[in-house]
This record gives C-alpha cells, structure tokens and sequence, in this order.
C-alpha cells in the first residue's frame, strides 16, 4: 500500500508537469500578445512592461523561471490587475469553491448512494420509477438550467413567504451555500444513484448474499454489512472524475449565484485575458484534480481488502 | 422408528418467467433423519438445488413459489416460516454450505468475521466472544494458524480453505442439519477428499444430519446413508446406498451408473452416455420423464405417469417395468425378487402423481 | 392423482418404438448484430429515443426549408414575445414630433402631480402630462420612471427614464404592448426627489405605420388604410431578446449543437479506437510508451483546458467558433476511448477463439478484421452514444460561460445563455432551448442504456 501510495504521488507530480506544461506552451501559442492592449502605447512601456512579466526572454527560458516559480506556489502577477498576485487571488477565492464543492459532493455522494440503494430495494414498484424519473431528469437537463429554475423557485418561494426564506444569491452564511450545493451536486447525484442502483441489483444477485441469506442473518443486517459496502465501491471509483465534474460545474452554479469563488473569477480572467491568472488557475485546478483523484483511489484502497492488501 | 428430524412431503416449486411457469419440482418426498447423509443426485436442471433452497428460503419470490406440499422440521412448519421459538432456523438449526466457496462469501469482510456473525445474531455473543469461537472453528475445521487466517480476507484463501472456511460457518451454532449443495464440485480432486472427510468427521461428533447435494456417484458412494435419484423435478428412485449402487431400479439411476468411471482394473468397459436431454420443465410431460432416453421405454411410459413401486422397505422406484404386469427385464436392473408381494406402501399412496 | 380403478391394457406394455426423439433444440440461429437489434426493439423505451434522435436530426436539417426564415433577422415589432401572443397591430400614421400637451387638457384628480396619458398610448410613443406641485411653486425639475410591476409602498419605481424641467415627457424607449407603470417625481432644489408623486398605470397598444407594414409584406392586397388592424408575422416559438424568430433560431442551433454533439464524440472515439488499437497489437514497450502519454492526456482536467484552447485557438471575425470546439474536443477526448479499445484488444487477444484462429493459420488482417472489430464494435457504439450528451453538454457549458460559438451564430447552448438574462419576464427564450437539450440528452442517453443492454448480454440483467 505505501509502495503503490508513493508511486501514485510520483504519478500524479509528473502529471501536474505535464498540465504545467501544456498550459505554458499552449498559452504561449495564443495568436496576438497578452500587452496588445491599452496599456503598452509606447515602446518604452512595453519594454518596460515586457520586463517586468519576463517576456522578453527566451521561451525556454521563460518556461524554466515558470516551472521554478510553480514548483516554489508561485503563480505570478495578474495582468488586469496590477500588483495582485495570482497566488492572493487563489488564497482569496478558493476556499469558497472548496467549501461549495465539497458540500456538493457529500450531498451527491450520501444521496447517490440513498437514492440508489432505495430505487434497487423497490425495484420496478412506484418508488423507483419515480426516483429514475428524476434521475433521468437531472442527468438531462443542463447544471446551469437547474441553477436557474431553482433561483426562480426561491424568488417565487420568498415572494410568497414575504421574506427571505432562502437568500437568491451571494455568500456569506450557511443559508447562502445550502441550494448553490445542492444544484452543483444535483447531476453527479443523478449518476451516482444510476451507478449504486445497478450495483446493488447486481448484488442483490451474488453468491455471497445468499450465503448471508442461509445465516438466517436479519434483512438490515444483510443490507447494510453485505449488500451496501459491497455496492458502494464501485461508486468509489467514480468520485475521482465526479469531483472534477464538480469543481468545473461550480464555475456556472458560482455565476449564477453570484458566490465569489475561484470559479467565477477563472471565468471573468478568461473574458478578460488576464493570462497569468488563466495559467495559473489552471494549473492549480490541474493539480487539484490530479490529487483528489489519487486521493479517492487510495480511499478506494482503504474500503476495498484486495487493493489495500495487495501490493 | 424414530421421528425423522426433517420431513418433506409432496413439494411442488415453481418459476414465472417470460416464456411461462416452470414446474421445477414436481412432488419431491423425502425424510431426513438425525446422524444421517441423505444424498441427492441428478444432472443440472432437475431440480435438487431448486429443492433445498426452497427449504432454506433461497428461492426468489417472485418468480419464484412453492405452490403445495409441506416440509417439518423437528416438527414445526418451516415453508411458512422460518423461525422456531423466535430464532431463524436458518444458520442455527439448519445451515447450508455452497458449490462455489470463491464467490460465496463477501470480498470486502474478514473470514473471521463472517463466521462470528452467525453467533452474533443467533447466540447473541458479544463481537469479540463470537470472533474467538470463529478461530476455535477455523481450528476445527483444520485451518492452519486459524488466528491469522481469521483477519484475512476471502481472496487470500485458497479453494479448499474457503470451503472449510464455509463448513466452520455452518457449524458455528451446532446445527441439527447440514445442507451441502455440490461442496466439491469447484474443487480440485485431492482437496475434494479432504472436504468430504472432514464433513464425515464433523458429523460424527456432532451426530448431525447432512443432506448431500451432488452428481457425483463417487461422492454419494463415499458419503451418503440413503439416496434419492432425481429426474425432471421428481424423485425417480429411492433407497439405501447400497440399494443405489448395486440394486439399482430405474433405467435413469442405471444410465447414471454407466456413466461413472470405475476403478476396478478388470473393468474395462466403456462408459456410456446418456443420449439426449432432460425434458422441458415448462411443459412436464404426460408421461415418465424419463421415456424419451430410456432404452426401455414402453407404449405406457409416454401415456401415464409411472407410480411409485417398492423393492423393499426402504426402496423404491417410479417406473413401470417394476409394475406387476410388466414382462421386460432388462439386464443389470434390479427386480422384486418375488411378485407375490403386491406394490405400494401406505405412506406413498397419495403422493404418486 | 393414479385414480385406483385404472387398469394397465396388455399392451401399454409393449416395448415403445425406439428413438422417439428427444426435444431438439430448434431455434433460428441469429447473428450477434441480429440478436442485438431484436433486444433492443423490444426496449421501447431505446426505441422510442431512436426515433427521437431521427426526428430532431430531421428537424434541424429540414428545418430550414419548411421554416424558411433568417434565424438573424430581427423583427423590431415583436421583440420577446412569447409563442401564442397576440399578433394585432393597428395601423397608425406615421410619427410626428410633440411639443407638450395642449392647454385644454384636464389632469387627473390625484391631489398630487396629476399625471395624465395624453392622447393614445401606442408602441410608437407614450405621451405623459403632469402639473407643477403647487400653483407658484417653483419648479425644480422631476424625475420619470417606467416598470412593467405594480407598485407597492416602499417599492423602487422602476427604470428611471429621464430628468427633466418640462411638465410633460414623450416616452420612446423600446415600447411593448403590455402593461406599464409610469411614476413621475419631483425634485427638490437639490435634486433630490421629494414626496410629490404621482403614478399612472396604461396599456400600449401595437401599433405600425402603413409604410413599414407594406415594407414588411404584412399588407398583401394594397387595400390596408390607417386605423385597420392587421396581423405581424407569426413566430410559432416566439422571439428573444432582439426579436429573432425562436424557431428558425432552434434549428439553425439545433445544426450547430447536433453537428457538434455527435460529429465530436464521432472523431474523437475514432481517433482513440486506431490509437487503442495500435498500442494494444503492438503490445510492449510501444503500448507502455503510448498508453503513459494517454494517461497524462487523461488526466487534463478536460472543461479547464477546452477553455484554454479556445482561448488558445481564438475566434477570428466572421468565424462560428464551431470548427475550434470540435479540433478542442478531439484534442482533449480521444485517450479514454483509447484506453477502453486497448483494454478490450488486449482482452480479446487472450481470448481462446483467437488462439484457435491462430492455431488454424489466421493472417493478422484477419484476426482484426473478424475478430478483434466485431467484438469491439458494442463498446465502441455504446461510447460514442454515451458520448453524444456530453458532448452537447460541454458545447452549452461554453456557451454559458461566454466561450462557446461567436454570435451571431445560434446554438442551443448560447441561446440557453441569452434566455437566463431574461428568465423572470420572458421564461420561453430559456425553455425552449433547455428542453431541445434536455431531449437530446435524454433520448441519446436512454439509447445508450438500450445498446449496452442490448449488445452486451452479461448486463441485461441492469435496470
């Protein structure tokens, strides 16, 4: 398990040089130059500014001072925003995605998992058609349609109230993250429940139930040590893509509702170009996601005996 | 004669699926009792494993229903419910041990727990009590360092260690009765031995009952007290072992004994097969099962089913050449040694269908 | 039950005629891709979606000759308006300039400013009149402004339209026949407003000149005069925002979403089969080689850098932008399939079929092309359709966050996008588009769930 951990960790630096990478080459193959802008009117101040963002070396060299400054945290200065470090704005902005996105993902992982082994419980009775009905609806319907009807629907619901029941948008309180959450992990919920469903119905079906079955053990004694943590790991597997799925969803839930995270800010620096800060968010995003996903394999390992144990 | 410990009367199971019902048992009688191995034996499909599951309360429901007969043990009705003054009886009186040890027991639980979960619910020991009683089971069933196998998982045993594994779970609470459903049949033949003496050894000490699932004449020869020879959902012959083996009485019990190797060195005959297959189950034939594959196969085989005929006290068959009027004598298959006495025992009156 | 009274006849003994058959098994033999396509027309379900997906690629490509309208032009009339609304105008003569209210005009009796409608309130002007606070007082200026709600105490009035000195005020400003409320204050000598309020409900009416209905061809005989009422064109699905017909707007989005969002997971499931399949028969260290890169491609956090290239790529003027996201997709997409088609080479060269068909002397050509393919094919085709939605999705979510298509070009996404700005008062911009996804995505996703039940055996047991 510490072999596989470590060459896992190994993994996952050398894919965060690669993203580092492709962003850096990929950025500098933009057609046109991040100072054609307003700012650079005379030679002078493009010289000057051209300094002061190292764009006057060579490639290779500006991508060797780029991996030292990445590997040390240091992402550079934004280019809209004069003296703000892309690092401040990381610090400033994230921990609201995080916090939104982790909220989202334990309410799509504990409902997925609910919902799921429910619908497999009720198989083909009115309780799993109705659940699979919505399941299929949100799986179908865009993350950003469902922000919108659900800001609609707390309008509605505080117009009729007469008061703020729920705040619309914003940040601030626990009361401002409860639906933003629920509407960024509505449609990974909808997965997961589909997954765990087929995976409980699948084992419903196994040997080893049955084995649990001739024990005379009792229904919620089978279900929740045989049947659940059986089925949940295969919904294990997927939380490492269904994280990114909602760390790039957050983006549309944090405009929607107007929260001030990483998100958002990602979004308005590539309206605006600010180069430094779509490179740097990137990579950090990149080698986020990188690690999260190394991080659910090895929870995966912890549930599942045969990889923990394994080498 | 003691009171049998199980017995099962005219049970008829049946399946609803998409082509129509199957009828997979068709009125299957047999008694149980204490210290003793029942064997059943048939080829896939005849429904014994259908059999003791519907005992056991394995069978999904739907498609899945028991639609008549009745099954006692130790005198209470366990097809309506499975518990006996409030306990399952499932794991504690009667246990079951299956054909595939690597897929019967959960992946993601250590053996040790998956043993003591038994005593947990039906002895109410307390976790650590019942995991110790799990290693003292290991033990018995001679599981090498039984304390450190304990904590491991299913995919780090072997075959054989996991169907011994399985026994000791089945004889955690001492039941009265043991069904074995093919515990060889995945196995490798050296560890096959090895299983079915440590069930023998088991059932000597605790003068439990075994209900033998197989096809494997060698098995029953090494195992079984009694036998029932199945067929299409039926019982076809029934008797001692040794009535089995060297009196046998049906045609079908015959073609399955040609169809086993000897290891008599003298004996060089070939084996024969059994030509053709067992009859669709959706629509049980009128007649004997049987009559299609039956070199023996008269007029009345295909109009009417046989009914059962007794050879002796304790065997019988259902066929219609052991019928009175019946003149054939086929070589190797074993008759009334007199026609004086006149057929059918009281008891199985109602049940020849 | 043996009813005791049967007798066995002397002949029920007779030995039977040999070999009555047994029960041979008799059933047409059907190829795999026959037996595929039965099972899933017995889902309906996977059906009825297939049919979906052929009536909305029908939509989108006979769209355009059934509903033959510039998905561009705007119709200045009906601008936002909602399907089913009403058509009527009445034509007026054409505008002249105001200069203030008459002197007989009589205000209305509010013990406030007086605010008064002057004359007809029509699409083409709204004519207001109000008295000075007090008689004597001097006149500071006022403050005029517009909203579409009823007010309440405490409300805001709503869009403030204009300051100004006068006591009357002309309103021009992108007029609608619906309902408005105008509220005119006064000011202080500060230009701060006052309490002396004054508020008036009315109802424009839809009106056009004769000139611009015989431009439009809404006048088909000639014989239209003023005061006439005639009919605006129709727009079955209404307009947006610009007053574009939403129909014509869905379809040309519709070949746009379509076009992406199942021409991308097309190319890019490709592109990944031959890299898959390379990697996976050359085996070795070449597959190790080719399989570490495609694990590094996979691990692109896959929205950030679609961002990137586009950002990368850019949108030059004119272009659509849609060429851009497609090279972006395949760029980003392809490792998966390729990692599936490897994992399901590999599998399949251990098969035992396959060492048999060595051992009789097959050629390479031959395994691949009656072997490997074939058994390939379910996966692959299971892919691409659980493919197809998210692509459509990726295409929306650009869309939305401003990187999508180049207006003016429409896709379903980008018009997601305009509809959501003005959700609350004109709900069916944003429906129509969301739907025409949400059935896209849905049809193709309850299609791949009939294949892969349908192709693959082992999970038919799945919901």
């Amino acid at each position: 398990m510490l072999r596989y951990t470590i060459k896992r960790l190994v993994l996952g630096v050398l894919t965060v040089w690669f993203i580092a990478t492709a962003t850096f080459f990929g950025m500098h193959a933009v057609p046109g130059d991040p100072l054609s802008s307003d700012k650079s009117t005379t030679a002078q101040i493009r010289a000057n500014l051209e300094a002061k963002y190292g764009l006057d070396k060579p490639l290779l060299t500006q991508y060797a001072i780029y991996l030292k400054n990445i590997s040390q945290g240091d992402f550079g200065i934004s280019f809209t925003q004069e003296n703000r470090q892309v690092n401040d704005i990381i610090k400033e902005h994230f921990p609201i995605s995080a916090i939104l996105g982790i909220l989202a993902i334990v309410f799509a992982a504990l409902g997925g998992i609910l919902w799921g082994a429910l619908t497999a419980l009720y198989r083909n009775r009115w309780p799993d058609s109705v659940i699979m009905f919505l399941v299929i609806l949100g799986i179908s319907v865009p993350s950003f349609v469902i922000a919108a009807i659900s800001q609609l629907f707390l309008v509605n619901i505080n117009a009729l109230a007469g008061t703020t029941i729920l705040p619309v948008g914003g940040w601030g309180t626990v009361w401002h993250m409860i639906v933003p959450a629920m509407v960024l992990g509505l449609s990974t919920m909808a997965y997961l429940t589909r997954l765990m469903r087929s995976s409980m119905l699948e084992i419903v079906n196994t040997d080893y139930v049955r084995t649990a079955q001739s024990k005379g053990l009792p229904k919620t004694r089978i279900f929740s040590r045989h049947q659940l943590r059986n089925a949940i790991l295969p919904v294990v597997t997927v939380l490492g893509p269904a994280i990114a799925g909602i760390t790039t969803g957050g983006f549309v839930v944090e405009i929607v509702f107007a929260i001030p995270g990483l998100g958002r800010y990602f979004v308005e620096a590539i309206q605006q170009l600010d180069y430094t800060v779509i490179m740097g968010t990137t990579v950090f995003y990149g080698a986020f996601l990188v690690f999260m996903v190394i991080l659910v394999d090895l929870l995966y390992g912890w549930i599942d005996p045969r990889v923990r144990i394994s080498p | 004669m003691t009171k049998p410990l199980l017995r099962v009367q005219d049970l008829h199971v049946e399946f609803a699926t998409h082509g129509g019902t199957v009828h997979a048992v068709r009125g299957v009688s047999f008694d149980v009792k204490a210290g003793e191995t029942l064997a059943i034996v048939g080829e896939s499909g005849c429904g014994k494993s259908v059999t003791v599951q519907s005992l056991m309360g394995l069978i999904p429901m739907p498609p899945g229903q028991i639609t008549k007969g009745s099954a006692e043990l130790m005198g209470h009705d366990i097809l309506s419910s499975k518990f006996i003054d409030g306990q399952d009886i499932r794991g504690s009186k009667v246990s079951m041990i299956f054909q595939d040890p690597m897929t019967s027991l959960n992946p993601t639980m250590n053996i040790g727990s998956q043993i003591a979960e038994t005593l947990e619910v039906h002895r109410g020991y307390s976790r650590r009590k019942a995991f110790n009683r799990a290693i003292e089971l290991l033990e018995l069933t001679k599981i090498p360092e039984a304390e450190k196998r304990a904590k491991q998982y299913p995919f780090e045993f072997s075959g054989g260690m996991l169907q011994r594994a399985m026994i000791a779970m089945a004889i955690a609470c001492e039941p009265t009765m043991l069904i074995a459903d093919e515990p060889t049949t995945a196995l490798d033949v050296t560890i096959q031995a090895q299983i079915l003496d440590l069930l023998k050894d088991l059932q000597q000490e605790t003068d439990m009952a075994i209900v033998l699932i197989t096809h494997d004449l060698g098995v029953v020869a090494r195992m079984a007290d009694e036998v029932l020879v199945m067929y299409a959902g039926q019982v076809v012959e029934k008797g001692p072992v040794d009535d089995i083996f060297y009196r046998s009485a049906h045609p079908y019990t015959l073609g399955l004994r040609g169809a086993m190797p000897s290891n008599d060195p003298q004996n060089n005959q070939q084996l024969t097969a059994i030509d053709g297959s067992p009859p669709d189950l959706f629509s049980p034939p009128k007649g004997c099962g049987y009559h299609p594959r039956c070199p023996n196969a008269m007029v009345l085989c295909n109009q009417r089913a046989p009914v059962i005929e007794s050879l002796s006290e304790q065997h019988w068959s259902r066929c219609w050449l052991h019928h009175a009027d019946s003149e054939q004598r086929p070589q190797g298959l074993y008759f009334r040694p007199s026609a004086a006495q006149p057929n059918r025992t009281p008891e199985q009156k109602g049940t020849s269908q | 039950m043996s009813d005791t009274s049967w007798q066995p006849s002397p002949g029920d003994f007779a030995i039977a005629p040999q070999h009555q058959t047994a029960d041979v098994i008799t059933r047409p033999s059907m190829s795999y891709w026959q037996d595929a396509w039965r099972r899933l027309k017995e889902n309906k379900r996977a059906l009825f979606s297939l049919y979906l997906i052929i009536g909305l690629v029908m939509f989108t490509v006979a769209g355009p000759y059934l509903w033959n309208i510039d998905p561009s032009a705007q119709d200045l009339d009906q601008i936002g308006m909602a399907p089913g609304a009403e058509r009527n105008v009445t034509v007026a003569p054409a505008y002249t300039p105001w200069y203030g209210p008459e002197d007989s005009l009589t205000y209305a009796q509010d013990n406030r400013l007086g605010l008064t409608l002057v004359g007809v309130a029509t699409s083409q002007a709204v004519r207001l009149a109000w008295q000075a606070p007090q008689k004597g007082q001097t006149n500071y200026g006022y403050k005029i402004y517009r909203t579409l709600f009823a007010l309440n105490d405490g409300d805001a009035f709503g869009l403030p339209l204009m300051e100004t000195q006068n006591e009357y005020f002309e309103d021009r400003l992108d007029l609608q026949p619906t309902d408005y409320y105008y509220t005119v204050v006064a000011l202080d000598r500060h230009g701060l407003e006052t309490d002396q309020t004054s508020t008036i409900q009315l109802t424009v009416m839809r009106v056009i000149t004769l000139l611009e209905a015989e431009k439009r061809g809404l006048t088909e005989d000639g014989l239209v005069k003023e005061g006439d009422q005639i009919k605006l064109a129709l727009h079955p699905f209404g307009t947006d925002y610009l007053g574009r017909d939403m129909l014509a707007r869905l379809i040309y989005g519709g070949q746009v979403s379509l076009f992406i969002g199942i021409f991308a997971p097309l190319l890019y499931v490709l592109l990944g089969v031959i890299y898959g399949s390379i990697a996976g028969f050359m085996g070795g260290a070449v597959d190790q080689l080719m399989m570490r890169f495609a694990d590094f491609a996979v691990a692109l956090p896959f929205l950030l850098f679609m961002i990137l290239l586009k950002v990368i790529f850019g949108i030059g003027p004119g272009e659509s932008g849609v060429l851009p996201m497609l090279v972006a997709m395949v760029i980003l997409l392809w490792p998966a399939p390729a990692r599936l088609v490897r994992g399901q080479i590999l599998q399949i060269r251990e098969e035992g079929y396959v060492s048999a068909s060595k051992l009789l002397g097959a050629k390479t050509d031959y395994l691949v092309f009656r072997h490997m393919i074939p058994n390939t094919m379910g996966v692959i085709l299971v892919t691409i359709t659980f493919q197809v939605p998210s692509a459509i999705f990726t295409e929306a979510f650009l869309s939305f966050i401003g990187m999508g298509v180049a207006p003016p070009t429409p896709s379903w996404g980008s018009m997601c996008n305009d509809g959501i700005k003005s959700m609350l008062t004109r709900p069916h911009e944003l429906f129509f588009p969301a739907l025409f996804i949400s059935i896209t995505v849905l049809a193709f996703n309850l299609l791949g769930d009939g294949l892969r039940d349908a192709l693959d055996a082992r999970m038919r047991n799945r919901e």
